[in-house]
């Protein structure tokens, strides 16, 4: 056999290949049953997992948020409107490196880091899985078409459309109207399983003024869908889908038109105006000076522009001085002339020989007569009720309060919403401090001295009021005690709203309903009541209000005051030697309402001005009263008071005859 | 010695009835081979049309290649399978040189330096040359010895099939280096080597395997074994693909999804669906009953190249043919068992199913030699 080795035996060679090939045939046939079981393993036996994984893979189901209803004003004028804007959104789980990927969209679209920072913090917030989280608001069109055309390279990067906040007033009623901006970690916590459900496609919540107090009404409630999305993130269909209930859309007692005249009557001081319709309660405006954008906030406002504004300390532009109280000074004095009045420590006859100052018996210091500080000195001499009212004399309420005592000043005054906060839907609002012997122990563990009654019968000292609640007290003296709580809100989807108000604000009722006459007549002298030879007898805004305009086709109820700055010495404010800077100024507040002492129409607004640092309730809040005055009775309601008055007379003539 | 009767009395039977009855002898076609090939080419358009999105350009192009496929495969049977044996040891010697001359002035694509830009030829990568040189010259080195093959002719056996493969290693192209070996091995395994020897190599190896990923694997390919192992460890990573193609494969279920409705890839969670993980969308698509019909269709297109191998009538045509059928079964069989999870990924198309350009030449390459085994010389044997 050894011999053979050399020569090829063709017919065995033939059969080893041949065996060979058999085996090989039966390892191939051995392999693909290998495979079929592996495929009939995963096709078969694991279908429904993988079926599931691959819906898994594709369907997503997400919340449809719902429109946010509309704010108007109470003749339709948008206040607050909802615009479509793009948002830059990302989908964490289906971004793989975060940096790499937030780095080339920094190199397409420049992101700065205020912005990843922002987005870091709300990627921290507890979310859905899968869920978009914005990147950056508002896309130009050339951002949108640069991540567009580069969209393959960010997976899970997306742009979706949204509907935004967009307040057309911008500052004029920042703060009345209030803004949305971004829930945060608080808010949702703060929600119930429920409620956190509906906020599920939102990115908004009601954060301050209207907004906030009708959050419930303007959110709406949110809708599902189901869609496919690809691989990046991107919705290919759109396989089912429960609608969203969009928000109710309402309507305040807010006149646009007034708001601007108020904002302009401001000019360039710091301040605060509320005016309010008497009838309805309704809140005609309501205006904080200096305002701010609220649109910065829809979508989350940068650091830079939030510092501008919490850093300003002496505009404050975020605090709301329409609803923060502040000494309201003489323009308490009619409701304490009143309350003298229906307390019979006071009459129509009742008169006092004022020295210029005002002693507690047994106490030798003296309380000065602020009103009268930089005039000629010495007292307003012969006084009563009326002139104490219309000359605005500290030493007739200094006498008065005094023998009011705190606890009856206290009961009466509350009557008019002082130290509460009468209005219905404006709970932010604050309620200033009307003083009582409780109130000083609870606050201070101090008890109450006579000398605190003769401060608050002036509306200083403890006393604090903000203008809502000087505008509320002014208007229920207008309404003549009947008390109708200011409100906001005028309706919901066009239907009128009547608040159920659960414990309601009791009227004023007086001893002699010829009080409420008298007390009009007097506040109607502080406007109207010309000069004459008699010494100190004019209206102490007369000659701002009346006299600057002699055609003035109404008559109207008012009150300066002038409010000293807390937390500076009397001694510094009283020297004439020291330059008095801008800030330590008194501030200056004018009540009103109008037409008044018309037999022939009811007040139709009543209104209460603060001018911070503005020195002087009667020459400087007085004019920016009756500038709103008129345009809302000759502007917006447009009166016709010759007519009127005409028709008066010829009720007069005919009853004549 | 029935064996040998029986050979020859078939041989005869299937040559007279050729000669007899058909001009595709003389046109040097195989009718079942190429029907079955078109069959795979048409079934392979079909997918590919869905998978790659209903891209018509991308389908026109890849029939194209076929069709260009198509008339390579048919000039190559056109040359005598003894001119390929003369020609062998010049082509193993050129393919040689041109994998040298890619080393030196070779172009980069895709990770790997393995094409070369010639003036006056479109590129091309002499490495795919080799998938069909290399079993080439085994079967014209082996078909003139003695077989059983002895010692020293597999020590130049395993010569001649690892400088090639050492050379396209040297590329950075292991899956074409491990297709050109195999190429060579199943040469070397059909010519009758020892059961033992296999059995010692293929336990040899086992035990270097785990020497090889300690100290010469790289981190892609130590990943990808890992991730063989559990494609969890990283699903959004290495894992994506072999997960994906898994949720495809078995969301298809027993009736698939239908032609076009494949979720999976349509919505682009499906990697390389036009190439490498194209089986993917089929399964996906047509369920299991489409992957029983593409394995029917392999399994036919096998069984026809061991008979034109089993009946050839010299060693070298034998060989040839044996390796080229078995060669195009380890690349589907692989392709399969990677994409099904049942192997790890390595980066190999499934013949004429995934799209390609080059290598799907290379596959009608391959065909145009088993056509040429099948209808040359026969009658000079009988």
């Amino acid at each position: 056999m050894a011999g053979k080795w050399q020569l090829k035996d063709h017919e065995a060679e033939a059969q080893l290949f041949g065996r060979r090939l058999v085996v090989a045939g039966v390892l191939v046939v051995l392999l693909f049953v290998a495979l079929i079981i592996k495929l009939f393993n995963l096709q078969v036996s694991q279908y429904d997992y993988f079926s599931a994984r691959s819906d898994g893979n594709r369907l997503h189901s997400q919340y449809v948020p719902p429109a946010r209803g509309l704010i108007f004003d109470n003749r339709g004028q948008l206040l607050a409107d909802n615009q479509p804007i793009f948002n830059l959104t990302v989908v964490r789980e289906q971004v793989g490196d975060l940096d790499e990927t937030l780095d080339h969209l920094d190199s397409l679209i420049g992101l700065s880091s205020d912005e990843r920072e922002q987005f870091n913090n709300r990627l921290r917030r507890n979310r859905v899985p899968f869920s978009s989280v914005p990147l950056r608001y508002v896309l130009s069109d050339e951002d949108k078409s640069k991540i567009a055309v580069n969209s393959h390279k960010l997976p899970g990067i997306a742009i979706e459309p949204q509907f935004v906040r967009q307040y057309p007033l911008a500052d004029l009623a920042a703060h009345s109207v209030g803004y949305v901006s971004e829930i945060n970690r608080a808010e949702l916590d703060s929600l119930n399983e429920e409620e956190r459900e509906n906020y599920g496609g939102t990115n908004h919540i009601g954060k301050t003024g209207i907004e906030r107090t009708y959050e419930d009404l303007l959110h709406g409630t949110v809708g599902y869908e189901i869609v496919e999305k690809n691989n990046r993130g991107q919705v290919m269909r759109r396989l089912d889908r429960t609608d969203p209930i969009a928000g109710k859309n309402i309507s305040l007692y807010l006149d646009s038109q007034l708001q601007i005249v108020a904002e302009e009557a401001l000019g360039n001081f710091r301040g605060a105006v509320v005016a309010i319709d008497p009838n309805t309660g309704g809140i005609l405006a309501m205006v904080s000076k200096p305002g701010f954008d609220p649109n910065l906030f829809v979508t989350g406002i940068s650091n830079k522009n939030y510092s501008v504004l919490v850093t300003d300390e002496i505009n404050t532009p975020l605090f709301d001085r329409s609803t923060n109280p502040y000494p309201p000074g003489s323009t308490v004095k009619p409701f304490l002339g009143l309350g003298g009045l229906h307390h019979g420590l006071v009459d129509y006859e009742f008169t006092i020989e004022d020295p210029g100052y005002f002693r507690l018996p047994g106490v030798s210091y003296r309380w000065g007569d602020y009103t009268l500080r930089t005039a000629i000195g010495g007292g307003h001499g012969h006084t009563d009720l009326q002139k104490a009212i219309y000359q605005s004399c500290d030493t007739f309420f200094y006498d008065l309060g005094n023998r009011m005592g705190i606890d009856t000043m206290h009961g009466f005054m509350s009557q008019f919403g002082f130290g509460q906060n009468f209005a219905v839907d404006i709970n932010y609002a604050r309620t200033g401090v009307l003083p009582s012997r409780d109130w000083k122990r609870a606050t201070r563990n101090e008890p109450w001295y006579p000398g605190d009654t003769i401060n608050s019968s002036i509306g200083q000292g403890y006393m604090w009021a903000t203008p809502l609640q000087l505008a509320t007290a002014a208007s229920i003296m207008a309404n003549k005690g009947k008390v109708v709580q200011p409100r906001m809100l005028k309706a919901i989807d066009g239907e009128p709203y009547l608040p159920e108000i659960s414990e309601p604000v009791a009227d004023v009722v007086v001893n002699d309903p010829d009080y409420w006459r008298y007390i009009e007549e007097s506040m109607s002298m502080v406007i109207h009541r010309a000069y004459n030879d008699v010494f100190r007898e004019y209206g102490t805004a007369y000659e701002a209000i009346a006299m600057a305009d002699r055609e003035m086709p109404y008559r109207m109820a008012g009150k300066s005051g002038t409010a000293q700055v807390v937390g500076i010495s009397q001694e510094i404010i009283k020297s004439d030697d020291i330059q008095v800077s801008d800030l330590n100024q008194d501030h200056g507040l004018f009540i009103s309402y109008a037409p008044a002492e018309n037999p022939n129409i009811k007040p139709q607004i009543a209104i209460a001005v603060f001018v911070e640092n503005g020195e002087h309730g009667s020459s400087v809040a007085g004019p920016i009263a009756k500038t709103i005055t008129d345009a809302y009775l000759l502007d917006i309601l447009q009166i016709d008071f010759a007519a009127l008055n005409s028709v008066d007379d010829e009720l007069i003539a005919l009853v004549d005859e | 010695m029935n064996n040998q009767d029986f050979i020859r009395q078939s041989d005869g039977l299937d040559s007279k009835s050729r000669y007899n009855k058909s001009i595709w002898h003389t046109i040097h076609t195989d009718p079942p081979l190429l029907i079955g090939i078109t069959l795979l080419c048409g079934f392979g358009l079909l997918v590919l049309f869905s998978a790659s999105g209903g891209d018509v350009p991308v389908v026109r192009r890849q029939a194209l290649t076929m069709v260009v496929g198509l008339v390579v495969m048919f000039i190559v049977a056109q040359f005598n399978v003894h001119f390929f044996r003369q020609w062998a040891p010049t082509l193993y010697a050129a393919g040689l040189g041109l994998l040298g001359l890619v080393l030196v002035i070779g172009v980069e694509a895709n990770g790997a330096k393995s094409w070369l830009d010639l003036p006056g030829l479109p590129s091309f990568q002499p490495s795919e040359l080799m998938k069909f040189v290399v079993p080439m010259l085994m079967a014209w080195y082996l078909a003139s010895r003695p077989l059983p093959p002895r010692f020293k002719h597999l020590f130049w056996s395993a010569v001649m099939i690892l400088v090639p493969a050492a050379l396209i290693i040297i590329q950075n192209d292991t899956g074409t280096a491990i297709m050109v070996t195999m190429s060579g091995i199943f040469v070397v395994l059909l010519a009758g080597i020892r059961w033992r020897i296999v059995i010692a190599g293929f336990i040899a190896l086992l035990l270097a395997s785990p020497a090889w990923f300690i100290f010469l694997a790289q981190e892609h390919q130590k990943n990808r074994i890992l991730t063989f192992f559990n494609p969890y460890r990283d699903p959004t990573g290495a894992g994506y693909n072999i997960i994906q193609s898994q949720i495809a494969i078995g969301s298809g279920g027993v009736y698939g999804k239908g032609w076009g409705e494949g979720a999976q890839s349509h919505l682009d969670f499906i990697p390389e669906s036009n190439t490498d993980f194209i089986l993917a969308v089929l399964a996906e698509e047509f369920g299991l009953l489409g992957v029983l019909f593409l394995i029917a269709l392999y399994l036919f297109v096998l069984a026809r190249g061991c008979y034109i191998a089993f009946s050839a009538n010299d060693m070298f045509g034998r060989l040839l043919a044996g390796s080229i059928t078995l060669t195009f079964f380890f690349y589907v069989f692989v392709n399969m068992a990677m994409v099904s999870g049942l192997l790890p990924v390595i980066g190999l198309p499934l013949p004429l199913m995934s799209r390609g350009g080059t290598s799907v030449v290379t596959l009608f390459i391959g065909f145009g030699l088993l056509m040429s085994v099948q209808t040359h010389g026969r009658g000079r044997s009988v």
